[in-house]
């Protein structure tokens, strides 16, 4: 067992389309252009899913049944992974965290030096906010809300309360231009080597706002992990 | 001197699970630190003993000089606990040996704490097997347990029938066992342990073991919603004696505190 204490980011919703792979997608490569160890978990259903995107360090994984939950949660606590990063689909959300508390999951990863952070996006969906308040109950696990501003229908800013110190009260992932968007769907897109996947003649000023966009973003991932004591 | 307890567990049919159901109570009296003695009446080779084999003893419970082992010896032996897995067709025969010997006079007496956990079949022989029985009991302690962990289903029992043989015994009390997912159950059969031993990774006798994480943690659920059920019903305020050594169970604390981060509402 480490003595370094080693991430373990859960990104999730119990909506469809709200950005988990997104995020995950960030995540995941946050790790990789800094060139440090990432283990990634698809637990989606439905493409475009991480594995798409990011095959060389993700694992598919099905937790249907028990011998699929041994294969996924044993191998998650193994010593020699990294961080973590789990793509959750909205139709394993209900399995994923009954598991979890069942089998005292955050508990374990806590005790072998793995902090457990939920990322959930938020959503007016009331079934989100159902569901956010069932995982604030997870003392095990720090919860934190994403707001994911690409999707037209997320919840703006300024619904939080005002919040003075310098804690994160969410994770922001800002608007980005529609041929952005776009660009930053496709397969063959990597944040972490931009200039070589984004198309030659791309107009300076979007470079710009891309780079700036993946800056915001990392630099969020950045304060989050030294928060958890993983940086 | 603290009051000897003896706990049967039996039923009159086979395979209801009378065995798993004696390995959670002797996981639970260890975790009460009761210390506790167990005898195995699946003789000559016992399924209780090959995952306790520590305080389990095999014999025949029809044979009177092994009647005499357990019996002779409630007053003498430092155990508070002696615990015996009646085989399966035995509980009524047992039964009335115990009487004949006078063990059920003793337990009314007060002399002995004597509990009975009736593991109970699906079909509504159960049900006459509970009238037969509660006509040796006395003032034991009566405990019905309907146990899932075979993934068995309660079909024959409608509720009308049902509360009329309770009624007969309205002292008696109802215990449920939870089903354990099958591929955990099988793990820590072929493991050979108690499922205390499991849960903590550990093989007979205290080696580390490596069994799944997400199984121990499936049996650590079951168990303690077990234990649940025995607290639930009062079961060590019937033991009364507490003499063993304190002993660490199951595992280390987590001496780490969560990092703080924010919470905004939505």
């Amino acid at each position: 067992m480490t003595d370094k204490t080693t991430p373990l980011y859960v990104v999730c919703s119990p909506c469809r389309g709200v950005g988990k792979t997104l995020v995950s997608r960030l995540l995941a490569e946050f790790y990789v252009v800094n060139d440090r160890p990432v283990a990634a978990f698809d637990l989606a259903d439905e493409g475009p899913q991480l594995t798409d995107y990011l095959p060389g360090i993700t694992t598919v994984a099905d937790i249907a049944d028990t011998r699929g939950q041994m294969t996924f949660f044993d191998r998650l606590i193994a010593n020699d992974v990294g961080a973590r990063i789990i793509d959750l689909s909205h139709r394993v959300f209900k399995n994923f965290f009954t598991v979890v508390q069942e089998i005292r999951f955050f508990e374990e990863a806590r005790r072998r030096s793995i902090e457990p952070l939920v990322l959930f996006i938020i959503d007016p969906d009331p079934k989100s906010a159902k569901a956010y308040g069932v995982l604030r109950q997870f003392s095990q696990a720090s919860l934190l809300p994403v707001r994911n501003q690409i999707k037209t229908d997320a919840i703006p800013h300024g619904v939080a309360r005002p919040n003075a110190n310098i804690v994160p009260t969410s994770l922001d992932i800002p608007l980005l231009t529609f041929p952005l968007r776009a660009l930053v769907d496709r397969q063959s897109f990597s944040f972490s080597r931009p200039r070589g996947t984004s198309p030659a003649d791309l107009p300076v000023l979007l470079k710009d706002e891309l780079s700036g966009w993946v800056e915001r973003v990392f630099f969020q991932f950045h304060t989050l992990e030294l928060l958890l004591g993983c940086a | 001197m603290t009051k000897p307890a003896v706990v049967l567990i039996g039923g009159d049919k086979g395979g209801v699970g009378k065995t798993t159901v004696a390995r959670t109570l002797l996981d639970y009296f260890a975790h009460q630190q009761l210390r506790v003695r167990a005898f195995d009446t699946e003789a000559p080779r016992g399924t209780l003993k090959r995952f306790h084999p520590d305080v389990t003893d095999v014999l025949d419970i029809n044979h009177v000089p092994d009647q005499m082992r357990i019996f002779d010896t409630v007053n003498s032996t430092d155990a508070a606990v002696t615990l015996i897995d009646v085989r399966a067709g035995l509980l009524s025969p047992t039964l009335r040996a115990l009487r004949n010997i006078g063990f059920i006079e003793a337990a009314k007496k007060g002399e002995i704490t004597f509990v009975l956990f009736h593991i109970l079949g699906p079909s509504i022989a159960s049900l006459d097997e509970i009238v037969d029985t509660a006509a040796y009991l006395g003032d034991a302690k009566y405990f019905l347990v309907k146990n899932f962990i075979n993934n068995t289903y309660f079909f024959e029992w409608d509720e009308a029938t049902t509360a009329a043989y309770f009624k007969r015994i309205p002292d008696a009390v109802e215990i449920t066992i939870p089903k354990l997912a099958e591929m955990a159950a099988e793990q820590v059969d072929l493991a050979s342990v108690p499922f205390a031993n499991f849960m903590a990774n550990k093989k007979q006798g205290g080696a580390s073991a490596s069994y799944s994480f997400v199984l121990r943690g499936y049996v650590r659920h079951w168990l303690e919603t077990i234990w649940a059920e025995y607290d639930r019903v009062g079961l060590t305020d019937t033991m009364e004696a507490r003499t063993m050594e304190a002993r660490e169970f199951p595992g280390p604390p987590i001496g780490r505190p969560r990092p703080i981060i924010k919470i905004a509402e939505t």
